[in-house]
């Protein structure tokens, strides 16, 4: 390889805009079916554990508070997901969600916690749960 | 007079573990020994605790360059065991899933050639290039490396226009920047001296070791199992198997080449002949008791997994052979009465994944070098013992 083949790639470099950004004052556009961490929209869950039974990471808990008042406790531990999205195709109400967010990190792995404390609802599941 | 030089554990030429023991006479390898077992990670006992839908991301995870391929042929064996047949656009997405990983897979593979041949300004070139095929990946499937695309009976994630659009022109990028390192692995005087004769491996010694992907079809012998045994969709689409007669690096190098152009045209034959219709059928949970063996063409070369039902929703074996770990016998072959300055060159070139291919774990005695191969059924044993005979599961605690 001669040197001279690298010239008229080094030129195009020369007036090429920065392939980065910068990075905390502004960010990229994540695509649109980027798998983010799960979240649950209390309203919507029949409390069936499809999810629970599902998740690969074993990260969603699902614990019944009060069996008078159909009362139920979901936890995710966003620090054992693997952000597969397999709770949200698992889901018939899609009562599970996914955000778009990537900053996710703490300092500390008790932290990536989340909690929802809620009464089951009365949804009819879709007849054919989205797969 | 000979010396034995132990190169490795710590990366002899890709960035993961495996040791190679090598003699020499004066710089002459005449004898080479491979020391695995430095990345075991009990996948294959982990895969027996979990159901069909949790192994994918299990399998998913045996690897991050070839993380497609495992996934894919773990789903098309349980399809079988379960009896159910993916809609067939489905299948074609699944394989321009599987052709684009393969095109990104070869680009990595091209740059490290390139890196390990000192020819550092190729590499640049191969790996500006192959974020292109990671941005179409990103864009169909959400994610760069584990794409999570498959699923028990189809795919997850549909194409619409925009991305058919947006791949098409991408490919057309690729295939023009693939041309010019043709032109150049193939022509560009250094880089040619360096990898020509380096890791011969003759026509009959590739087939009797076993040899698999670019380093068998580099050796003359036309086996793919995209042609031989065509699995999902492949006996309808027309590509030719690529292959090279001069049984060395240099062989390997245009192989792989000449891989991506075929890849480009299988691509866009998928995106302009892309059926109408249903991503995926619903898989039931359980599958029957039968066994069956499921074949894929890796970039790397055939995988083969073979799974075991005992009627439950888990498996009750799965074992997995990855690509390089048959290529591991053709490997000392090469390496010998070559240079001890060739050993990053030849390991590379079979584009080794160490985290696929390890799968057993030998016990080496540090005073009298006895080596012990612990089995599968040693190991259960040892994980009973060590839980007290009750699954581990929910009330674990965490280490940390």
């Amino acid at each position: 390889m001669k040197l001279g083949v690298f010239i008229p790639e080094l030129l195009h470099h020369l007036f090429k805009k920065p392939a980065t950004v910068d990075y905390p004052f502004k960010k990229l556009e994540v695509p649109p079916d980027f798998r983010g961490s799960p979240y649950l929209r209390p309203e919507l869950c029949i409390a069936c554990r499809a999810c629970e039974r599902d998740c690969p990471a074993e990260a969603i808990e699902i614990t019944s508070t009060n069996e008078a008042e159909k009362k139920f406790r979901m936890v995710i531990h966003y620090d054992r997901c693997i952000h597969c999205a397999q709770c949200v195709d698992s889901c018939p109400t899609d009562a599970m969600q996914m955000d778009n967010l990537f900053e996710i990190s703490d300092y500390d792995r008790h932290h990536l916690k989340k909690q929802w404390d809620y009464a089951r609802a009365i949804v009819k599941p879709k007849a054919e749960p989205k797969t | 007079m000979s010396f034995e030089i132990p190169i490795g554990p710590q990366h002899p030429a890709l960035k993961e573990p495996v040791g190679v023991r090598v003699t020499v006479d004066g710089e002459i390898i005449r004898e080479a020994d491979l020391r695995l077992g430095y990345n075991h990670r009990g996948v294959e006992k982990l895969a027996e605790q979990k159901t069909w839908i949790q192994n994918i991301y299990l399998m998913e995870r045996i690897c991050g360059i070839c993380s497609h391929s495992h996934a894919t042929c773990y789903v098309q064996g349980v399809e079988k065991l379960m009896e159910i047949e993916p809609p067939k656009r489905g299948l074609y997405i699944r394989i321009l899933v599987s052709e684009l990983e393969r095109v990104h897979s070869h680009l990595l593979w091209l740059g490290v050639a390139g890196h390990e041949a000192g020819f550092d300004s190729f590499f640049m070139y191969v790996w500006r290039d192959r974020e292109i095929v990671m941005d179409i990946l990103e864009t169909i499937s959400g994610n760069r490396v584990h794409y999570a695309i498959n699923t028990i009976g189809g795919v997850r994630r549909d194409l619409n226009e925009l991305q058919i659009k947006h791949i098409l022109e991408s490919l057309e990028v690729l295939r023009q920047r693939s041309a010019y390192y043709q032109k150049l692995g193939t022509t560009e005087p250094s880089f040619v001296a360096r990898l020509a004769g380096v890791g011969y491996l003759s026509k009959e010694d590739a087939i009797a070791l076993c040899a698999v992907g670019p380093t068998l079809r580099a050796s003359g012998v036309p086996m793919d199992v995209r042609k031989d045994d065509p699995y999902a969709v492949y006996d309808e689409v027309p590509f030719e198997v690529c292959t090279a007669d001069t049984c060395d690096v240099l062989g390997r190098t245009v192989v792989r080449i000449k891989e991506l152009m075929q890849s480009y045209n299988i691509i866009e034959y998928l995106l302009k002949n892309l059926p109408a219709g249903p991503i995926a059928v619903r898989p039931p949970r359980k599958a029957k008791p039968n066994e069956v063996v499921s074949r894929y063409e890796a970039p790397r070369g055939e995988n083969i997994h073979y799974i075991k039902s005992n009627g439950s929703d888990k498996p009750e074996r799965l074992k997995v052979r990855a690509p390089t770990l048959a290529n591991y016998a053709a490997t000392i072959k090469m390496l010998k009465n070559g240079f001890i300055a060739d050993v990053p060159l030849i390991f590379a070139a079979i584009d080794p994944c160490i985290c696929c291919a390890e799968r057993s774990v030998a016990i080496v005695d540090a005073r009298s070098q006895k080596e012990t191969v612990v089995t599968m059924s040693s190991l259960g044993q040892l994980s009973l013992k060590n839980t007290n005979y009750k699954a581990r599961k929910r009330e674990a605690e965490w280490p940390l």
